[in-house]
């Protein structure tokens, strides 16, 4: 009967306000990652402001894009805001989905958000809409594992990655010395990007527009493919895990090195999911000793825009900019482990208390690339990824997989 | 007496539309459903679609398709998926069903088990198996370990061949039962007098089954041919689940190339035009199985 009461209570409630003034609904589409934070500050946003009540639906990251462009190809209107992709930008922009927000924009935002996430959302000059977090890819280690091997410190280059991994590999400490998603996916790309950069090389030509096939790409690919199948320091079976599915792996506690985003130190972190609570540590992703580079990684931000078809632009911005805030950015980062956005967070004593990754994390975040910002970017990305994979599994040679891959790119967007 | 048509036309306006009225929701529903996306997918197939922007561009689209390399790769591992997973679905469901028309004591268990895999959503039977293949947690490798027949684990996703192979294996487990049910349904209508008569005219067994068994299963082994190989011809929920196409394009079929082009390229002509092409291999094939074993014969 009591349990009654209270569902009676707001249905009446929701009456009363329904009978006072029509509030603006807001529909929110969101990646999965980080929603259930995003979720648990809505009710303070619609608390704080009664006109707008905040309809929040979210999907899993890999069927996004898929959502967002049958929504808004159809010009239906049904989203008001998005979760942006840093790929996505150039194509959203230039299909007309998402809207400028130049006139809303503080020159607070502009100097005090990291650059690069600010700018995941920045194209041909113009803002269109704020990062939610500032992600880029880590190298975590077991330090348990480098302990029990005579490690004092993780590898500084990639050959030292080698070397540590086959000497923890002979002592039987670990089968693999790590597991990487490489699987035919997004996240492919993006240890590729990390990779490619600890090489000295880039996805792209100085114009910008993609170039895959040069020698420091062709040596990133290599150094990947024999850790497969010549050093054997990889486990064979990254070539079918994504960037999800090997956390399951490392989580378990018998693999020493591995690359993932920052939500990963969430699961690490849970004793429920995680064999590895505490043992786990950030150190620098390594760059190639032979090129010089002492570290590159690739990042991987999202952020919020609003939709050209949205008739509630003011109230969008008003939930944008409540999510982009400071003291909301900081208990993101201490609650779901997300990296703020605000530069000024990093040195805030509170969270380098509570989140105590941060201080290794933020040193990464200075070596960090984007992906090549192209219209066609997930038509570029899935022909990267057959090619690369096919170098991987040793069907091709690294250089005739990026100069197959070189070609199929000079025929894009047709 | 006077003709069917003349009372028909005696009848007022409002008794002959009645019918009509009566179809119409059916008629609606099939016309928004089926008709008009249809004729929409094909008016898009004829334009270049880039977010609202659209140009028309006549047959390109289908010109684009038929020089494109990774259209004929994608479709010749479609004829390689469906060749061989309705082959072994084929053969396997004909020896389960002649095995479960025989009599013998827990006959209807077996036949309720049958039904089991076939009953899973695809997405569950795709689940299942990524986790039996997964290489180091999966179950068939701590099987095969155990038995010692594998040294090491293999890695069953992870190079093209080997993961077309493993997805079809899961198609087949899932949907040879509905091969053997189709001819099991087949087999009971079978009289047994033909049997008796050709035993006691002194036909072999193998004799009896190539004179009696195969041609009366004849119009069972149509249907479910063509259900089959239409089914096999557009597999994509499976794919998607076991392996995204990969690894290196390997299980990229050409359903699932329809839909990476469509919603992660959005090139939206492009995919109309490529479903089309589907649309219209399938029909072929449904043809060429109507003439082949088309002609029917009564046994009764």
């Amino acid at each position: 009967m009591r349990k009654a009461v209270l569902p009676a209570l707001a249905f009446a409630l929701c009456l009363a306000g329904a009978a006072h003034a029509a509030p603006t609904t807001l529909n929110i589409l969101s990646s999965d990652d980080f929603a259930g934070f995003r979720k648990s500050v809505t009710a303070e946003f619609e608390a704080a402001n009664p006109g707008i009540k905040i309809n929040f639906m979210s999907v899993g990251y890999d069927s996004l894009h898929q959502k967002e462009v049958t929504a808004l190809e159809g010009g239906s209107g049904t989203y008001d805001v998005i979760d942006v992709d840093c790929i996505w930008t150039p194509e959203y922009v230039t299909k007309g989905y998402i809207d400028k927000v130049d006139d809303k924009v503080t020159g607070e935002m502009k100097k005090g958000i990291v650059p690069a996430a600010r700018d995941i959302l920045v194209y041909k000059g113009s803002y269109y809409g704020l990062p939610m977090f500032n992600d880029v890819l880590f190298f975590y280690y077991n330090a348990d594992i480098l302990k029990k091997a005579g490690f004092a410190k993780p590898p500084a280059s990639w050959e030292e990655f080698v070397t540590m991994s086959q000497a923890i590999q002979a002592k039987k400490l670990a089968p693999y010395g790590s597991i990487w998603g490489w699987a035919q996916a997004e996240g492919l790309i993006c240890y590729y990007t990390a990779i490619v950069h600890g090489f000295g090389g880039d996805l792209v030509d100085a114009a910008g527009n993609p170039k895959v096939d040069t020698p420091a790409n062709v040596k990133a690919l290599t150094f990947m493919a024999d850790t497969l199948r010549k050093s054997k320091v990889s486990d064979p079976s990254s070539i079918t895990a994504d960037d999800r599915s090997m956390l399951n792996a490392f989580s378990q506690g018998k693999v020493p090195f591995g690359m993932n985003w920052s939500f990963a130190w969430s699961v690490f972190d849970d004793p429920k999911q995680s064999n590895v609570v505490g043992k786990i540590k950030v150190g620098l992703v390594p760059g190639a000793a032979s090129m010089k580079v002492r570290s590159a990684t690739c990042a991987g931000s999202m952020g919020l825009a609003i939709t050209k078809s949205s008739k509630n632009r003011e109230a969008a911005w008003k939930y944008i900019s409540f999510l982009a805030s400071k003291p909301i950015q900081k208990r993101q980062a201490i609650a779901a482990g997300a990296l703020p956005i605000w530069t000024s967070l990093y040195e805030d004593k509170e969270l380098r208390a509570k989140h105590p990754a941060l201080a290794d994390m933020s040193a990464q975040l200075k070596t960090a690339y984007n992906r090549p910002m192209v219209v066609w970017y997930n038509e570029f990305s899935q022909v990267l990824q057959v090619e690369v994979q096919n170098a991987l599994a040793g069907k091709k040679t690294p250089q005739q997989a990026l100069s197959d891959a070189q070609k199929h790119i000079a025929e894009m967007g047709k | 007496m006077p003709s069917t048509a003349g009372r028909l036309r005696a009848k007022p306006l409002a008794a002959r539309l009645q019918p009509f009225l009566y179809i119409l929701p059916a008629l609606v529903v099939v016309f928004s459903v089926i008709i008009f996306p249809l004729l929409y997918a094909f008016f898009i197939s004829l334009y270049k679609v880039v977010g609202p922007s659209q140009t028309f561009v006549g047959l390109a689209n289908y010109t684009n398709i038929l020089h494109s390399d990774f259209f004929w790769a994608a479709t010749g591992r479609t004829f390689y998926f469906t060749v061989v997973s309705v082959a072994l679905e084929f053969l396997l469901g004909l020896g389960i069903a002649l095995l479960l028309n025989q009599d013998f004591p827990g006959r209807g268990l077996m036949r309720g088990l049958l039904i089991l895999p076939w009953a899973l959503p695809t997405v569950v039977n795709g689940v299942l198996w990524a986790w039996i293949f997964d290489a180091n947690y999966g179950a068939l490798n701590g099987l095969l370990k155990q038995l010692g027949w594998i040294k090491e684990y293999v890695i069953w996703l992870g190079s093209p061949a080997m993961a077309m192979n493993s997805v079809i294996v899961a198609d087949v487990w899932k949907n040879f039962p509905m091969i053997a049910l189709l001819l099991l349904a087949g087999l009971q209508t079978i009289p047994d007098v033909l049997y008796e008569a050709a035993e006691i005219d002194g036909a072999s067994r193998w004799r009896r089954f190539l004179a009696i068994t195969l041609p009366a299963l004849k119009p069972a082994m149509l249907v479910a041919l063509v259900l089959r190989t239409m089914e096999a011809f557009k597999v994509f929920d499976i794919i998607y689940i076991m392996t995204k196409g990969g690894p290196a394009d390997g299980t990229q079929v050409i359903s699932y190339y329809t839909y990476v082009t469509t919603f992660q390229y959005t090139k939206f002509g492009y995919g109309a035009a490529l479903s089309y092409l589907v649309a219209l291999v399938i029909f072929l094939m449904a043809l060429v199985y109507f003439k082949v074993l088309g002609t029917q014969e009564d046994y009764r």
